[in-house]
């Protein structure tokens, strides 16, 4: 640290053009002191001026410009990020509401449809008992027409039958009483 | 050839002599380069500034770094309230850098290299300082020399390390740059100085040294800038905001 307390020696005591002279430094030559104090106030103020009035205002104006267009992008993104958002949850509401209705429509046509398929099996059912009914009525009454018929045709088969082994007339009425007693026998078992 | 390494920071005239009365202002080589630095940081500052775009090109890039680089330095030494000081603190990084930078090219002068420059830098900064911190505190700002959780018995020896620490904060502001800068340029003029006496047979060795010490003078060239603007953003945060 020799140099700097030659230095300061050499200002304290205002010698520095022996301490220049004995170390070769041209610093300490005091000669052109002023004018470089002088040119360098001058071009640093120069300087400052313009780097203060000009050119700082400029880049804090790029800079703030670019920070103020990232902050709004980015603002903006958000709202718009949020308004998808809330499509999105609007979209969703709408499905399920939509869903819902379509279940309770699912729900009610699907018992209407029962219900009218109930009824239609009914009458159906209905129809269907009255046609049975008027059929087996119709088949009973049959039956017992039949029965008379049968018993007339057996009548005469068997007076006819005897007439021809016999060569004799047969009372008609005991042969009537006959086929009544045997057909009621048979006959009956199979009715 | 200058054999004698300190030539180089020899000031002469350049141009016409400018006298009043006795005071010789005359305009030197030093103070041309001053004014070569003083334009480079113009011109480069106005190329960086005139087409403003949104997405920077590469020299408004830079400048824009370089702006931040400074804002983020004050901010985090000084805080917020030094904002106004801003482009000083950025005038005087940017000067004091592409002064050390402009002396790094060959057969140029370094304006930092002179004691008379640094130390008209550091007092100007100093007596700022100081005026700023009476300003804004009052006399409260003595309070600077006495720290606070000091024990008594100490306080007046410490008091008094603190003014003279105070009061060579000038002095050691500019020492700093001045012997950095000689220091730097001397070296290297000496090992120029070597690779010529050595010639062809021995002069490689002291030749990539100076390749190297190159490299460190334009590290030092940055650093010293740097460490000039950081010590100014201190001084300024103690008469800023009191914190002792």
């Amino acid at each position: 640290m020799k140099l700097p307390i030659l230095i300061l020696i050499a200002l304290i005591l205002g010698q520095s053009r022996i301490i220049a002279a004995e170390a070769g430094m041209p610093q300490l030559n005091p000669e052109y002191w002023l004018s470089q104090s002088f040119w360098l106030i001058i071009i640093f103020i120069t300087l400052y001026a313009l780097i203060a009035k000009f050119f700082i205002p400029k880049i804090k104006l790029s800079i703030g410009d670019r920070e103020r267009k990232i902050k709004d992008d980015l603002d903006e993104a958000n709202k718009l990020k949020k308004i998808s958002e809330d499509k999105i949850k609007e979209y969703e509401k709408l499905i399920l509401e939509n869903k819902k209705k379509l279940m309770k429509i699912s729900n009610d046509t699907k018992k209407k449809l029962d219900l009218d398929i109930q009824k239609k099996k009914k009458a159906i059912e209905s129809q269907i008992q009255n046609e049975l009914d008027k059929a087996q009525i119709e088949i009973d009454n049959f039956k017992k027409g039949s029965l008379a018929s049968i018993e007339q045709v057996a009548e005469d088969i068997a007076s006819k039958v005897v007439e021809d082994l016999t060569n004799e007339k047969l009372n008609q009425s005991s042969v009537k009483a006959i086929v009544s007693s045997t057909s009621k026998k048979r006959i009956g078992s199979l009715l | 050839m200058a054999a004698n390494p300190m030539v180089q920071f020899n000031v002469y005239r350049v141009g016409p002599e400018i006298k009043f009365g006795n005071i010789d202002l005359s305009f030197t080589n030093s103070s041309l380069f001053m004014l070569i630095s003083a334009s480079i940081i113009t011109l480069f500052l106005y190329l960086s500034t005139k087409n403003k775009r949104l997405v920077p090109g590469k020299i408004q890039l830079i400048s824009e770094l370089l702006y931040n680089f400074v804002a983020k330095m004050i901010s985090d030494t000084a805080g917020s309230k030094a904002k106004p000081y801003f482009p000083f603190i950025f005038s005087l990084f940017v000067f004091i850098l592409v002064c050390n930078m402009v002396g790094m090219l060959p057969y140029s002068f370094t304006v930092t290299s002179h004691i008379i420059v640094t130390l008209v830098m550091a007092l100007f900064i100093f007596i700022a300082v100081t005026i700023i911190g009476f300003l804004k505190h009052g006399l409260k700002y003595l309070s600077i020399f006495v720290p606070s959780g000091v024990p008594v018995v100490l306080l007046p020896l410490i008091t008094i390390i603190e003014i003279i620490s105070y009061l060579s904060r000038p002095v050691s502001l500019s020492v700093r740059l001045f012997a950095n800068m000689m220091a730097g340029h001397t070296m290297l003029k000496v090992f120029g100085g070597f690779v010529i006496s050595l010639g062809l047979v021995g002069g490689w060795l002291p030749l990539s040294f100076s390749v190297a010490l190159t490299g460190l003078e334009i590290l030092v060239a940055f650093l010293q800038a740097y460490v000039f603007a950081i010590l100014t953003c201190i001084y300024l945060n103690d008469a800023l905001n009191l914190h002792h």
